[in-house]
């Protein structure tokens, strides 16, 4: 995706320049027209005095005509004044209205010492006005007032208004047919502006479109990007808010609970034991003891990182060998677990869940089910994780969901995870995970 | 960034208006306005043949008095002029400095020039100039002199020599047949009855040679009629009115004298004419004993009045050279004084008697005793004042729009066909009527 962008880009910045181009090469123009005017009346009026013809040409013209030098060097001032101002950029409508007041009072006097010869500067005007970004309905007006002006400036009202001696009067001077060569050259020159300005409007409006399409492009990715934003964002939060709170449930159960049925369970065997092996109880109220300490541990955890210790310094499997040996030792009941693959690839809560369902598992076998012996099965078949816990107790006929079932099933399925349990023969827990890690490989 | 951009684009506004104002310091010609010698030059625009094509010898006399007063009274302004440029070449050397730009200040301007240079405005409109100096009385030029100057409402010129349009009359005819002189407030009928006496053949060779006038053209039939045949701006005329249909039917009787003869100039210098309209500048030239000219030595002639229409009066055109003032002009004040020492001085004035073979503009130098004695002295007549004097009353300037001249040309194309044609002339008046009305339309939708 981004790999394409980069050459897309450049293609635009290149559209970008070249109505810029074209408008350089209208400016070029017109300055060449208006030179091309201006010399040949100023040879014109150089030639009626030098022949002697003044007053053949001024009863033909019917007025005085300005000084031959004064033709080309005003016009071409003129002009000169009307390049600068198209540079000057605008930032606000009532700037732009006063510079094209500006620039068509330039024009009326460019046209003015062409002998109203040559109008076509304005679509320089209109070409400049197209440049700027402003809505349809305010673009319209301006090119309203632009061809309002030009359909002025090319009927014959200005001019007579003005008292203006025609282009092709003062061209009068040279022979008949010579004039129609030079009016025609003029006609074709101002043609060639009309297509390059045409030009210039087909480029810009091209560069427009695809520039707006690429931006309507842009905007539409960029909104799909957000709602997702969004919706990522309120989900989070409340599932955090949620996990949150049920973490802290958990914890509490799992490290109070755990420790506790421990504990229990550890004392009524003292019970039994001390009058019969004395040393024995002795060795098992250490082991409560023992035990009764990593509860504390595991609360005091809980409060200060609500997160098992077991897990905080060591690998999955490692814990659970811990926490296995500790019930082993704790309760005397006979746990086997048989792991067939690797666990130390899954992320921290995937470790947590897996943690948390065999420590409830085992709690729950000693506590409801009273068992003797414990079976822990935990490996990987089609990407999923399958954890199997199963024991030897009473089991039962119908489960009522306790706190740490319930519990489990919402770890699991924060994991996309579910699980099954049958109290039939014993209680037999399976539960199951689909693994991140292995499905990116 | 911010604010070198806003600087930047401040200071391209800045250069863009300069440049502007530089631009139209320069097209409307506001440079010249800048000047850098604290001397007052105004120059002047003079030809140095006479206006009336009669050389006395005194090129430029007037205008080197004028300006040596001129130069004593304002000590600090220098008045020049380039000389030696003829009366011929005089409207294209004007046309010239106005295309160089070095118009003079003050020109003199021909009669025929006047309407040209005015439409095309390269004359002050001195209205404002008049009304703001209160020594200026326009009453005081004889009032068609003064109003040749006036352009479309304006004035822009004042008169400074004129001649009007005379009858002139062979004394020696009218004396051998026994006539007597026609008064001043002659008619047509008059005219017509001395023509038909005096027409005749008098060597009895069968051929006429005596003939009645000689160039009584249609437009002094016209002018003597009251004809106004042109609307103010020359859009439309009305050929039909019964003022040209009585000015052609007279035309018509008045040729038809001659039984076909087409009379001559020769006719008239040798004496076999007893009419023939004239400025009043060739019969002062001509009578003046200082030429002695010998081509009408053999007859004594006189000038009146031109004979008055049935329904007009005893009207003639008066040709007047007049000065105009550059519009372009840098020394508006000055020029106004020259000017005004030119036309407005009595003793300037009094100088075209000596020096020019028109008449002053101003009544009171033209019918001052010294001038009347100077008149009859030079003529070696006893000129009647009186008759210079009722012939400036009622006089006519020529109307003043473009294609004034073409339309012209055209009017005498109709008469001269209408006499031609020998048909009803009210019907040929309203065919010509159609006729000249499009082509006054077509040179209006020509000339913009």
């Amino acid at each position: 995706m981004l790999e394409k962008a980069a050459p897309v880009r450049r293609d635009f910045d290149r559209m970008d320049q070249i109505p810029e181009m074209v408008f350089r090469i209208l400016q070029m123009f017109n300055f060449l027209i208006i030179l091309y005017i201006t010399l040949l009346s100023c040879h014109a009026l150089w030639g009626y005095v030098h022949e002697g013809t003044a007053l053949d040409f001024l009863l033909l013209a019917g007025r005085v005509p300005p000084l031959n030098w004064v033709i080309p060097v005003s016009g071409l001032l003129f002009l000169g004044c009307l390049e600068i101002l198209l540079s000057v950029e605008c930032n606000n409508h009532p700037e732009l209205v006063s510079k094209l007041i500006l620039e068509f009072l330039v024009v009326i006097a460019i046209s003015y010492v062409t002998g109203f010869g040559y109008t076509g500067m304005v679509v320089l005007l209109l070409a400049d006005i197209m440049r700027y970004t402003i809505d349809w309905q305010k673009r319209a007006m301006y090119i309203l007032a632009v061809s309002v002006f030009s359909l002025m400036m090319n009927g014959n009202v200005l001019q007579r208004w003005m008292h203006v001696i025609p282009i092709d009067v003062v061209w009068s001077y040279y022979r008949a047919d010579h004039v129609a060569r030079l009016l025609g050259t003029l006609n074709i020159m101002n043609m060639i502006n009309i297509y390059v300005f045409i030009f210039y409007m087909v480029i810009l409006v091209l560069a427009q479109m695809s520039e707006k399409e690429r931006i309507l492009a842009l905007n539409n990715e960029l909104k799909r990007a957000n709602t997702k934003l969004e919706e990522y964002a309120s989900e989070s939060a409340r599932l955090a808010e949620t996990r949150e709170r049920n973490r802290l449930a958990r914890e509490i159960h799992d490290t109070l609970g755990h420790s506790l049925t421990g504990i229990i369970t550890g004392i009524e065997a003292c019970i039994m034991l001390m009058d019969i092996a004395p040393e024995a109880t002795k060795e098992q109220l250490r082991a409560i003891a023992d035990v009764a300490r990593t509860g504390i541990n595991d609360v005091r955890h809980s409060v200060k990182a609500l997160h098992a210790d077991a897990l905080e310094s060591m690998e999955l499997e490692d814990a659970l060998q811990k926490l296995i040996d500790s019930t082993i030792r704790s309760t005397g009941v006979k746990i086997s677990m048989r792991i067939t693959t690797d666990l130390s690839h899954f992320n921290q809560d995937e470790d947590d869940v897996i943690y948390r369902v065999v420590q409830e598992s085992i709690t729950n076998a000693i506590r409801h089910g009273k068992a003797s012996e414990i079976y822990i099965t935990i490996d990987r078949r089609d990407g999923d994780l399958h954890i199997i816990i199963s024991d030897n107790g009473v089991g039962c006929d119908s489960v009522t969901e306790g706190f740490g079932l319930h519990h489990m099933k919402e770890r699991l399925e924060m994991l996309g995870g579910h699980m099954e349990y049958t109290g039939n023969a014993g209680f037999t827990i399976h539960a199951l995970i689909p693994i991140r890690w292995g499905n990116e490989n | 960034m911010k604010l070198t951009f806003y600087k930047t684009r401040r200071f391209r506004v800045g250069v863009s208006i300069i440049v502007m104002l530089a631009a139209f310091f320069i097209m409307t010609g506001q440079y010249r306005m800048v000047r850098f010698s604290k001397d007052k030059v105004l120059t002047v625009g003079v030809f140095s043949d006479n206006y009336w094509g009669i050389h006395y010898g005194y090129a430029n006399k007037i205008v080197d008095d004028a300006i040596s007063r001129f130069e004593k009274e304002h000590p600090d302004v220098q008045v020049r002029y380039e000389s030696g440029i003829m009366k011929a070449d005089y409207s294209e050397w004007l046309s010239e400095q106005m295309m160089n730009d070095t118009m003079p200040d003050v020109f003199f301007i021909l009669g025929d020039d006047f309407s040209v240079f005015a439409r095309i405005g390269a004359l002050k409109d001195l209205d404002d100039l008049i009304k703001k100096d209160a020594s200026f009385d326009p009453s005081e030029y004889y009032k068609t002199a003064y109003d040749s100057g006036n352009y479309s409402g304006s004035q822009c010129a004042l008169p400074y020599e004129c001649a009007p349009n005379m009858m002139f009359v062979n004394k020696t005819i009218l004396d051998r047949e026994q006539i007597a002189m026609p008064s001043r407030d002659w008619t047509w009928n008059d005219f017509y009855e001395i023509c038909r006496k005096v027409t005749k053949d008098t060597e009895g060779t069968g051929i006429i040679n005596q003939f009645g006038t000689y160039n009584y053209t249609w437009n002094d039939a016209f002018d003597a009629n009251s004809v106004n045949l042109f609307d103010e701006k020359g859009r439309s005329c009305d050929f039909t009115v019964r003022e040209v249909g009585e000015a052609i039917a007279f035309l018509e009787k008045l040729e038809g004298l001659n039984s076909g003869y087409s009379v001559s100039k020769r006719d008239f210098s040798q004496g076999n004419v007893v009419f023939q309209p004239m400025l009043f500048s060739e019969y002062r030239a001509y009578k003046s004993q200082e030429l002695s000219i010998k081509k009408y030595s053999d007859f004594e002639w006189e000038c009146i009045t031109m004979p008055a229409g049935p329904s007009g009066d005893n009207y003639s055109r008066l040709d007047t050279l007049s000065i105009a003032m550059s519009e372009k002009t840098t020394e508006e004040e000055t020029a106004w004084e020259f000017m005004k020492l030119l036309t407005q001085d009595e003793e300037i004035q009094s100088e075209i008697f000596d020096y020019s073979a028109g008449i002053s503009v101003l009544p009171s130098v033209t019918q001052s005793e010294r001038t009347i004695k100077q008149i009859a002295e030079k003529t070696g007549t006893a000129f009647n004042p009186g008759i210079l004097e009722s012939a400036m009353v009622k006089t006519l300037i020529s109307p003043r729009f473009r294609g004034y001249d073409n339309a012209l040309e055209e009017v005498g194309i109709a008469v001269r066909s209408i006499l031609d044609s020998k048909s009803n002339i009210q019907m040929e008046q309203i065919i010509w009527n159609r006729t000249l009305n499009n082509f006054l339309r077509s040179m209006q939708s020509e000339n913009g």
